[in-house]
């Protein structure tokens, strides 16, 4: 089996991925159709249960579409693959700006922010300069923005109405343009195989928030920031990360890293993702929102595309920076 | 077909930039003859409203465009015309019209006319005589009330119960007196409303800028009376004006919904400005939906 795949072309490899993964989120969905129609014998028990099969179907709708908006990607090529991650930059920082009060002064920096800030960013990605890609939006950016802000002649919650905006393009301008950007980085004898990078950093990063989102519903703790988070605590969390820590190490083989690099990156992705995940709560309690669609009712149908990608949002840059930084590519 | 294609990019370029989201509360979306009416606070209201209705409605519900701003191009000539099939009035005029035939009017009567001076003057200047509740009951602590896109205010109150004018400045006394029907505002809403179409309008006439939607002009009750078959459905447009706020060009992409609410009716003997008060209150009423 293992000669077998290694005989493959690295495209075809990551076609068989693609395959197996399909093949799972098929074998699953048929699962939970067909548990879909099982009879209500007790009322409070089955209630519950239908209730926690529908939060699990909604999980599983948003995981196919993840998949197939990854599967485009790379079937389309990298060109393709970034501006895919650029339309979901876009409506992810639709989904904050819509949701942190703008005054009418910041009509000027909002279109900075969507329609120059994000194209240049992609097109750095898109055009591997990562020197400039790196530094574009935490320096040049972030000090034009109030600048455009101060122009608009309206200094009330200056402060704030500029640091929303900066953080709101730091999360999903900055930190969603280095999914992409890991397509572009080259490991020696890892060539046409990037695409292995960005799922192993995606597949990581949901299994440890879908661990710990489990985990802490079956195990009840005590939470250790109520305020923030009703679920977050340090015992799901550190399970969370262990188990997708371990399963992205098991995984090492389709990346370039060896197995004990491949646990390390993970468990950095792992911590980076679900830190980020609590504090994109933070900031939604902060609004009185349970998630980042409108009302109930988002882009993606269950709630917000933010809450789907926050952690990635978070984990890409750190994991970008860190494979960068350690095998000097 | 050049229309139909301009239609389905303005279209896309809404829901890109906006979601264009319709929530129906309170009725569905169907095919009867209606008057939606809704709170104003952009140019951009009647693009969203009409983006947010399903096809099968767009087709035959005609909104209300002002003449001076979407008629001063061509292009938006065109666009207003062929594209949203909308219906010209002078903002001038329904600004400030308070058009109120007596209830019992026929519709073949000539409508009083809308250019009586007094009439126009009078409906503003009632204004002082009303509380003014809008800017007392914002909560302090949630910051200045301009702040845009609130999500956990409090409930704003309801209005409260209309104060009732003085008679001497009520205005249907002077409208008594016929005009030719030419001055009407309100004529051309009457023959789209005739011809069996729905229209969209915006009883506040004009844009406001707090967020609390104005005093609704009388135009609405006029429309209701004299047809009491048409549904009347309030909607809550959100967030419109942070998409593209007065005297700016360029849209900023921000997510907006209508909330379409339950129809109401005048009721047997209700009174104008009762009336307009409750239609009031429904719109703002969908807006904590």
């Amino acid at each position: 089996m293992n000669q077998f795949l290694r005989s493959l072309s690295p495209t075809q490899q990551v076609a068989a991925l693609f395959l197996i993964v399909f093949g799972l989120l098929f074998i699953v969905s048929t699962a939970v159709f067909f548990l879909s129609f099982k009879e209500r014998r007790n009322p409070v028990h089955d209630e519950s249960w239908q209730a926690e099969l529908a939060h699990f179907r909604a999980l599983l709708g948003t995981t196919w579409f993840m998949v197939i908006v990854f599967w485009i990607g790379w079937a389309l090529g990298e060109t393709v693959a970034t501006v895919l991650f650029a339309l979901i930059a876009f409506f992810a920082l639709r989904e904050f700006i819509t949701l942190s009060p703008t005054r009418r002064g910041d009509h000027r920096s909002l279109i900075l922010a969507f329609f120059v800030v994000l194209p240049i960013q992609f097109w750095l990605v898109a055009t591997a300069r990562f020197d400039l890609f790196t530094v574009f939006i935490p320096v040049y950016v972030f000090l034009a923005i109030p600048v455009a802000s101060a122009l608009a002649n309206d200094p009330s919650h200056f402060l704030e109405r500029n640091a929303k905006l900066q953080w709101g393009i730091m999360v999903c301008v900055y930190g969603m343009s280095h999914v992409p950007a890991l397509l572009l980085l080259t490991f020696p004898g890892y060539e046409g195989k990037s695409a292995f990078l960005v799922f192993f950093l995606v597949f990581v990063v949901q299994t440890s928030v879908l661990v710990q989102h489990l985990i802490s519903r079956r195990m009840q703790r005590t939470p250790f920031a109520p305020n923030v988070s009703r679920s977050f605590n340090w015992t799901s969390w550190g399970v969370g990360i262990v188990v997708a820590s371990l399963v992205g190490a098991l995984f090492s083989f389709i990346t370039p890293f060896k197995f004990g690099q491949a646990l390390a990156v993970s468990i950095i992705a792992c911590v980076a993702g679900s830190m980020g995940h609590l504090v994109m709560k933070a900031l939604k309690r902060d609004r009185g929102i349970p998630n980042w669609g409108q009302k109930g009712v988002g882009v993606t149908g269950a709630n917000g595309l933010l809450d789907r990608v926050d952690a990635l949002c978070f984990a890409a840059p750190i994991f970008f920076h860190s494979i960068r930084w350690y095998f000097n590519v | 077909m050049l229309a139909k294609l301009t239609g389905w990019l303005l279209l896309g370029i809404v829901r890109l930039l906006t979601g264009a989201q319709a929530r129906w509360y309170g009725c569905p979306p169907k095919a009867e003859q209606r008057i939606y009416f809704a709170n104003h606070q952009s140019h951009a209201d009647l693009v969203m409203i009409w983006a947010a209705l399903p096809e099968e409605l767009r087709s035959i519900t005609r909104p209300i465009a002002a003449r001076d701003y979407w008629a001063n191009t061509p292009v938006k000539r065109w666009i207003t015309t062929e594209v949203f099939n909308a219906v010209y009035v002078e903002r001038a005029a329904t600004g400030a019209a308070p058009v109120a035939p007596p209830p019992e009017a026929p519709p073949q009567a000539p409508p009083p006319a809308a250019s009586n001076a007094p009439a126009e003057r009078i409906e503003p200047s009632m204004e002082p005589l009303l509380p003014i509740e809008t800017v007392s009951h914002a909560p302090v602590a949630e910051g200045p009330q301009e702040i845009q896109g609130q999500l956990d205010l409090p409930a704003p109150p309801p209005p409260p119960p209309p104060v009732a004018p003085p008679p001497v400045i009520e205005p249907e006394a002077p409208a008594a007196a016929p005009e030719p029907p030419a001055a009407d505002p309100l004529a051309p809403l009457i023959d789209a409303l005739r011809s069996g179409d729905s229209i969209i309008i915006f009883p506040e006439g004009t844009r406001g800028h707090t967020g609390e939607p104005q005093k609704f002009k009388s135009g609405l009750y006029a429309l209701a009376t004299m047809f009491p078959d048409v549904v009347l459905v309030p909607a809550w447009i959100d967030n419109v004006q942070r998409v593209m706020p007065k005297g700016e060009i360029v849209p900023v992409p921000i997510l907006c919904s209508v909330t379409f609410g339950a129809p109401i009716r005048v009721e047997d003997g209700e009174e104008r400005r009762p009336f307009l008060d409750r239609a009031r209150a429904a719109v703002i009423a969908l807006r904590d939906v």
